[in-house]
Order: structure tokens, then C-alpha cells, then sequence
């Protein structure tokens, strides 16, 4: 499935519904979501990960990039991420440092 | 694209290009599931190619101002299934780069370093990987056991 994208800014928080396989050719698009996010200051980044269904490293650094770019205090809370998506998150230490939760209220 | 045991499949050739990677992602997809693969084994192969054929595009060719191609190819045996990816890019091992270790993966995303993800990724995805360079041609190979098969 292509990938795609979707900022949504409530209040101060950013949602970004991801869908299809995020990899190195999409990783740019992905990228530009988190700075047009980051440019509005958010205090929240909330990904939307359920049909998000193939994610390799180059989704993970544009993960790091957007906790360098918003700063430490912004809490990114990965939702319905499940599968091998969910396991290399964990497997590459992720989760450490991101809530990963089934649902987020009104997301 | 129907494999037999011991048969080779019907190897791929393609652009070194990013856009590649969606063409590679669906010929190892087609090979995991006609080896029998469990999801998390046929996922841990589709993500350790995408990897290793990312690195060739990116190090191997775009970064030292090169064009060329990627050959794909998937040997099934009766124990694995057994990835191999050839390019003529510069001379690269994947395996030169550090992969994080146990303290980098605990530390927190903003002071994490970005390198070493990938091959990282590769090794925790496959059971096997092997690199070679000969006669001008990166050789990256990759293994997945058929546990299935080996427990029936």
C-alpha cells in the first residue's frame, strides 16, 4: 500500500494518521509532515499507526528527528501500532522513550 | 513466480533507485509466502532486504555519484530460504557500521544517534547474513529458516 500522511492540529496537539509502508522512499513525506507539526509548537505528537503496515529504519530516524525537532518535553504517543510494526518499534528500543497505547481518546 | 524446493526463482533486476524498493518489497513478499514463512519471520526478511537494498541505492551508488541496478534473486531449499542481492556500486559492507547496542537502544529518542539502525534491523530480522565482494559486485546474502518444514 502507498504511503501517506495526514497532519491534523487540535489545539496544541499534532495527530498524523500514517497508512501503507514507510520506508526510505517515503521517509521525506513522512519528514515534512513532522516539520510543518513542528512549526505550529505542539506540546503532544500523536502518530495514528493502525493501518501503518510495513516500517523500517528510515521511519524510525524521521521518530528521532521529530523528538530532536519539537524537544524532550513533547510527549509522541504511538496508537494501534500492532504486529511486526509494533515489534521492531519495541525491538529498537522505541518504546523507551514513546507511550504506546491501543486507543487515544478522541483520535 | 511458482518455487519448488531447490529451485531458484526468476531473479530480479531493477534501477538503483528508492523507488525500487516497492517492486523488491513485493518479490521477497512473493518468496516468504511461498516458503511457508511464520509473519514475524517473513516480515523480519521484507524488512532486513529493504534495508540492505537501501544501503546499496544510497552508499553504494547515489552517495559516490553512481547509477545503476540492483539484481534480486530467492533460492528455496527444503531448510531455507536464502535472499541475494548483487549490485556493482562501490564496494560496501554493511556490516562496517556500528549497530546500537544494548545501552544506545535504551536511551532517550533525543539523544539517540541515528546510524546503525539499519543493519541492526537486518541482523535481528534474518537468521543468517553474509557479505562478499568479488569481480566487482557487492554480494549481500540472507537467510531465513523454514522452521516450519524443518519441524514436520
Amino acid at each position: 500500500m502507498a504511503f501517506d500522511a495526514q497532519l491534523a492540529m487540535t489545539d496544541s496537539i499534532a495527530k498524523i494518521t500514517l497508512t501503507g509502508s514507510l520506508d526510505a522512499s517515503s521517509a521525506p513525506r513522512f519528514k515534512e509532515v513532522i516539520e510543518q507539526a513542528a512549526v505550529q509548537s505542539p506540546s503532544r505528537l500523536v502518530l495514528l499507526m493502525k493501518d501503518l503496515e510495513f516500517l523500517a529504519s528510515a521511519g524510525l530516524r524521521v521518530l528521532i528527528f521529530a523528538k530532536q525537532k519539537m524537544g524532550a518535553k513533547v510527549d509522541i504517543y504511538v496508537v494501534g501500532s500492532q504486529g511486526p510494526v509494533l515489534g521492531t518499534l519495541e525491538m529498537s528500543g522505541f518504546h523507551h522513550s514513546v507511550y504506546i497505547q491501543d486507543t487515544y481518546a478522541d483520535a | 513466480m511458482r518455487l519448488q524446493q531447490g529451485v531458484v526463482m526468476k531473479p530480479i533486476c531493477l534501477p538503483a533507485t528508492l523507488d525500487s524498493l516497492d517492486e523488491i518489497g513485493k518479490y521477497v513478499v512473493a518468496a516468504t509466502t511461498e516458503a511457508g514463512l511464520d509473519t514475524k519471520a517473513a516480515y523480519g526478511m521484507r524488512l532486513a532486504v529493504d534495508e540492505i537494498a537501501t544501503n546499496i541505492i544510497t552508499h553504494g551508488y547515489e552517495e559516490a555519484g553512481r547509477s545503476g541496478e540492483i539484481n534480486l534473486s530467492g533460492v528455496l531449499s527444503d531448510s531455507s530460504l536464502t535472499m541475494v542481492l548483487e549490485d556493482t556500486g562501490i564496494p560496501f559492507d554493511p556490516r562496517s557500521q556500528a549497530a546500537p547496542d544494548e545501552d544506545d537502544l535504551c536511551l532517550p529518542l533525543e539523544e539517540r544517534s541515528i546510524g546503525g539502525l539499519g543493519i541492526f534491523l537486518v541482523l535481528k530480522g534474518v537468521d543468517d547474513f553474509s557479505y562478499e565482494y568479488a569481480e566487482g559486485r557487492n554480494r549481500n546474502i540472507l537467510v531465513a529458516k523454514r522452521q516450519s518444514v524443518a519441524n514436520s
